[in-house]
């Protein structure tokens, strides 16, 4: 529609919640066939994806062990029930964390955002629903510059924002009340992984006073680095910065490196909103150990999984 | 109205579309715009008339850009000129000699940085530049020639892409540089050594006027206990601060960030398009000008020095010939 924006390398992509539900929609089609080899597989190439393309996308991750444990304990049986509840389980704690986050913005607040995320739009909405009057300042988000889908998303919501590129953060920061931002993942010791800028608005924030808060529900949580793993930052290249046509124009020789995720320590953080509530990042074992029953928790990785699962179905054969 | 050369109007509107952009040379630009108005003056030989034309002149000129005080600069030290008490002929000589001569300043200056900065960095440094400046480029390429660099990383830039100008001038010059988007600094800074930036304008408290992002840039710096070095010609640094004027920030076109057909659809979203941003003096370790190193805070040493005249007469208000109001209007 907007041939200009390509130039710029504007690409849709899906948000880390919006994911989940595609992966289920995937696993639900392939569930339909009654073959449980065929849903392996189907999960086995989803795992393979996700941990190339969205290797830092917590809600993925999860969902996919949540999953794989249930393929492993009681096959197809019950599978599409399960499927269906997975869903509206992320779809619900997705809202729930959002009204958190939303009964901490008050009339008049100025607000700052960077990227797309499902969950800080449903704040947005909430917000809109109980009548509150706020104004928001959107980051184009590049690589990708989904910020402008976000902007498009208010616009239709009747809110003012003012879109502004990354670079001009600062440059407004003293307008702005508080900064609202999604995750593609919660660590451990309460960094934050978000699309790359994240952890540079935080600072801006910080720097300004002006508190920050991340709407996370628990499926964002990255509960291998409880195990000292850390999170894997893709990157990409000139191709996420502009299109082809406009690389032609540039020297051979140019090189561009295009980080998608970075990671704002936990002293950048006011607040983690989840389903459960409101949070100081530094808090977050305590709300695992809270869900899980234990500390750290009892949970396989998505590799066992799938190994599992291959000696499940080679035996069920 | 006076009409001028072609030429003339030509410098203008390339400033003003950003066709001639960097705040050194839309000061060479300025001072060789005057220098031609001079030589195509077909006018009376009448001393008072060229005064009045050549500031005719000067306001076309300063009218372009409000914001970059490299061109009021450059405009004050070519129409300086016009003060001294001569004939026609000799006063039409000392305007093309003085612009000549802030030319050739300018150019030494870029030169000068260039050896005085490359000094100021470290041994198999990873430098980082935001947008694209002459000086910041100079010193860059004169270090990396002394073998002091490994890799420069240079942010896009937007809405502009300036960062792509920085990337072609690098490799033009064999330097390795890996581009990187204006979100990714604070990512990418763990990896970085020094940061180099250029400037627009220096006000008198040290307080650097640039392309917006550098100011996240240097606190992202800051942060990561990274050095933040300014490589700024002397005639950056703006008098009229001295006397408490604030320099304004230009808000450009927001087509330059998203299409018109995009900002038609979307009526309850302003697109803000400020073109610089502030950083204060504690996130500069140094600011590298073609007369030395010198801290920030030490800015009002330039300005007395270089601009001594010129504040003299900004503080007794006297109206000049051509008045820095008029430059920093709108």
């Amino acid at each position: 529609m907007y041939e200009e924006l390509f130039k710029h390398g504007y690409a849709k992509r899906d948000t880390g919640t919006s994911l989940v539900f595609t992966l289920i929609d995937e696993l639900r089609d392939s569930a339909s066939t009654g073959d449980l080899g065929r849903v392996v597989e189907k999960y086995k190439q989803l795992v393979e994806k996700i941990m190339r393309d969205r290797p830092a996308s917590y809600g993925a991750i999860n969902a996919l062990r949540l999953i794989g444990e249930y393929l492993l304990s009681k096959g197809l049986e019950g599978f599409m029930e399960y499927l269906d509840s997975l869903r509206r389980k992320y779809d619900r704690d997705c809202w729930e964390a959002a009204r958190v986050a939303a009964n901490r913005i008050v009339d008049g607040d100025v607000l700052i955002t960077i990227s797309n995320s499902l969950c800080v739009r449903r704040v947005f909405k909430l917000l809109v629903d109980q009548g509150r009057k706020f104004e928001v300042y959107v980051m184009e988000s590049r690589p990708g510059m989904e910020g402008l889908d976000t902007a498009s998303y208010l616009n239709d919501l009747g809110v003012k924002s003012y879109l502004i590129v990354d670079s001009a953060a600062r440059f407004f920061m003293k307008n702005v009340k508080k900064a609202v931002i999604g995750a593609e993942a919660i660590a451990v010791n309460g960094a934050i992984v978000g699309k790359v800028g994240t952890s540079l608005l935080s600072l801006i924030a910080n720097e300004a006073r002006v508190r920050v808060f991340v709407v996370a529900p628990l499926y964002k949580f990255s509960l291998e680095t409880i195990h000292g793993e850390l999170v894997k930052l893709p990157e990409g290249d000139w191709r996420l910065l502009m299109s082809p046509d406009v690389r032609k124009s540039l020297p051979n020789e140019y090189r561009a490196r295009a980080p998608l995720y970075d990671v704002a320590p936990a002293n950048y953080i006011d607040g983690i909103a989840t389903e459960y509530g409101l949070f100081a990042p530094q808090a977050i074992p305590v709300i695992i150990k809270q869900v899980y029953g234990s500390f750290p928790p009892r949970i396989r990785s998505l590799d066992e999984i799938g190994k599992l699962l291959e000696e499940k179905i080679g035996g069920g054969a | 109205m006076v009409r001028f050369h072609e030429k003339i109007l030509e410098i203008a509107e390339g400033i003003r579309t950003m066709r001639i952009r960097g705040a050194g040379k839309i000061a060479r630009s300025a001072a060789e715009a005057l220098k031609i108005a001079a030589e195509t003056y077909s006018g009376e030989p009448d001393p008072e008339l060229f005064r009045k034309y050549m500031n005719e002149a000067a306001k076309l000129i300063l009218a372009t850009r409000p914001t970059a005080v490299s061109l009021p600069n450059a405009v004050y030290y070519v129409m300086y000129a016009l003060e001294s008490n001569l004939g026609f002929k000799e006063l039409r000589e000392a305007v093309i000699a003085r612009a000549e001569e802030f030319i050739r300043n300018s150019l030494e200056a870029v030169r000068k940085i260039g050896e005085i900065g490359a000094r100021r960095i470290k041994q198999d440094s990873v430098v980082l530049t935001h947008c694209h400046s002459t000086a910041a480029a100079t010193v860059i390429i004169t270090a990396y020639k002394m073998g002091k660099i490994r890799k420069v990383y240079s942010t896009e830039t937007r809405p502009f892409y300036q960062g792509r100008i920085t990337a072609r001038h690098l490799i033009e010059a064999g330097v390795p540089v890996v581009q990187v988007p204006d979100s990714s600094v604070r990512y990418i800074m763990h990896e970085v050594d020094q940061v180099v930036v250029g400037a627009d304008t220096i006000a008198s408290n040290g307080a650097l006027v640039n392309k917006v992002g550098t100011s996240q840039v240097t606190l992202a710096a800051h942060e990561a206990r990274v050095r933040v070095f300014v490589a700024a010609e002397t005639y950056k640094f703006s008098p009229m601060t001295v006397i408490g004027e604030l320099v304004p920030i230009e808000y450009r076109d927001p087509t330059e960030i998203v299409p018109k057909e995009w900002i038609d659809k979307h009526p309850n979203v302003t697109v803000l398009n400020p073109a610089f941003d502030v950083t204060p003096p504690e996130y500069i370790d140094a600011i590298i000008t073609e007369e030395g190193v010198i801290p920030p805070q030490a800015a009002i040493l330039i300005l007395m020095e270089k601009f001594g005249w010129a504040l003299e007469k900004i503080k007794q208000g006297v109206k000049q010939s051509v008045s820095f109001e008029d430059s920093i209007e709108g």
